[in-house]
């Protein structure tokens, strides 16, 4: 069992179809993950079940995959175990989290802005334009530079589920710039698409974070580590200054304010 | 049973499972004096940039491992919201604690009795008077010892 918890989880999903279905029943999504080069042991350990979840789900896997082996039900003494802590974020984490929100309100205008990018004559460069503008600014610049230039030190950055995290942020950097191009080129179909999927792919990603990876990290960050990140992270804020966040929840507002009008008129 | 949770009469000394471990050494993980919240003044050296735990004074008895989990590596104050006198005297040093000696963080230390929760409080105020803002930890135990809530608030 050692040698499967050391292997890649794609590849034992494909090679154990029953696997993906057991990881799914407990809420660890890792079959529709592109990626999948995460060990099942970290799959496992980063999900913080409990001792009995755990051992239960551990016991099912090594079923499935051996079968004819004779495997003993696991019997955890929960008298000895503490019970799995309730999900609290330290207070710099918790300002990253706060964040998301922010990012979550444009993602959900993302298909009134494509439906609107649809139906009209031309692209409306100014309002794409403006929507990429907070993306880069706000969601990558004073967001993303915070988690790559601070949290993921605090973890090995060569853990699978850090380098998934970067190859979102790249992701979702491409889908931006093809956007960008689609508007110069009065491409509907360009710009619409790649807003779209911007829009899919950060809407997982942000639940992976506040659902997974932050709490994963903050488990691990020492009452030290804390202090330090949050004085890091209010420096990399105070860097920017306190108007930009302000300026684009105005940005947001504005925007809700738009498409919610279309959606009503 | 009833009265005041804070000073009402418990025996436990029938417990079981109380075995733990005895083995080795267990070294006290205390580097400073004074300790008591009215003694130490926050310019102490010991507190310049340090993490900072805020106890209320039953903790250390009820918590068997106060020097290895929770005192380790920090400085400490300790005090009693519900005896101590002159406690606005309290707010004012952590508020120099934050502002002053640039502590990296506070964890406050109580016991689960609802009097306990005022040393909680106290470390609430002075870091809302502060203005330097750090991140504030609240531990809770259990009057038989056991942690019943660990969070920053």
């Amino acid at each position: 069992m050692l040698k499967v918890l050391n292997r890649e989880i794609k590849e034992i999903i494909n090679t154990y179809p029953e696997v993906g279905r057991i990881l799914e029943e407990y809420g660890i999504g890792c079959v529709p993950c592109t990626v999948g080069s995460c060990l099942l042991k970290d799959v496992v350990g980063i999900h913080n079940l409990g001792p009995q979840k755990e051992a239960t789900l551990m016991y099912r896997i090594e079923k499935a995959i051996y079968p004819d082996r004779k495997i003993s039900e696991p019997v955890v003494d929960m008298t000895t175990q503490s019970a799995p802590k309730k999900i609290t974020y330290s207070p710099p984490v918790k300002k990253l989290v706060d964040e998301h929100v922010l990012i979550k309100r444009l993602l959900a205008l993302i298909p009134s802005i494509a439906e609107y990018t649809e139906s009209s004559l031309r692209v409306d460069k100014n309002l794409i334009l403006s929507c990429v503008d907070f993306i880069r600014t706000y969601a990558d610049k004073y967001h993303h530079m915070k988690e790559e230039d601070i949290l993921f030190k605090y973890v090995d950055e060569k853990a699978e589920i850090i380098q998934v995290m970067y190859k979102d942020h790249d992701t979702g950097r491409g889908y931006v710039r093809q956007a960008v191009e689609g508007a110069e080129k009065n491409n509907k179909t360009q710009v619409k698409e790649n807003l779209l999927a911007y829009r899919d792919l950060l809407t997982q990603h942000i639940k992976k974070e506040d659902e997974i990876l932050y709490p994963w990290i903050d488990r691990q960050l020492s009452t030290t580590q804390v202090g330090e990140m949050f004085r890091k992270c209010n420096a990399a804020d105070a860097s920017v200054g306190d108007e930009l966040p302000k300026k684009y929840e105005k940005f947001i507002i504005e925007l809700e304010e738009k498409f919610l009008q279309e959606v009503t008129k | 049973m009833s009265g005041c949770p804070g000073s009402r009469t418990i025996d436990f000394s029938e417990k079981t499972n109380q075995e733990g471990s005895e083995t080795g050494k267990r070294p006290s993980q205390l580097r400073q004096w004074p300790i008591q919240l009215h003694l130490v003044s926050p310019m102490a050296p010991y507190f310049q940039g340090k993490d900072i735990l805020l106890a209320a004074d039953c903790t250390a008895f009820a918590f068997g491992e106060f020097h290895k989990d929770y005192l380790k590596g920090k400085s400490i104050a300790i005090a009693c919201p519900k005896l101590d006198s002159d406690q606005e005297v309290y707010v004012e040093k952590i508020k120099s604690l934050i502002d002053d000696a640039k502590i990296n963080t506070l964890s406050v230390i109580i016991m689960q009795v609802p009097c306990c929760f005022g040393l909680a409080q106290i470390a609430k105020d002075g870091a809302e008077k502060a203005s330097r803002k750090i991140p504030v930890k609240q531990i809770v135990v259990g009057l038989e010892g056991n942690i019943l809530s660990e969070e920053w608030i």
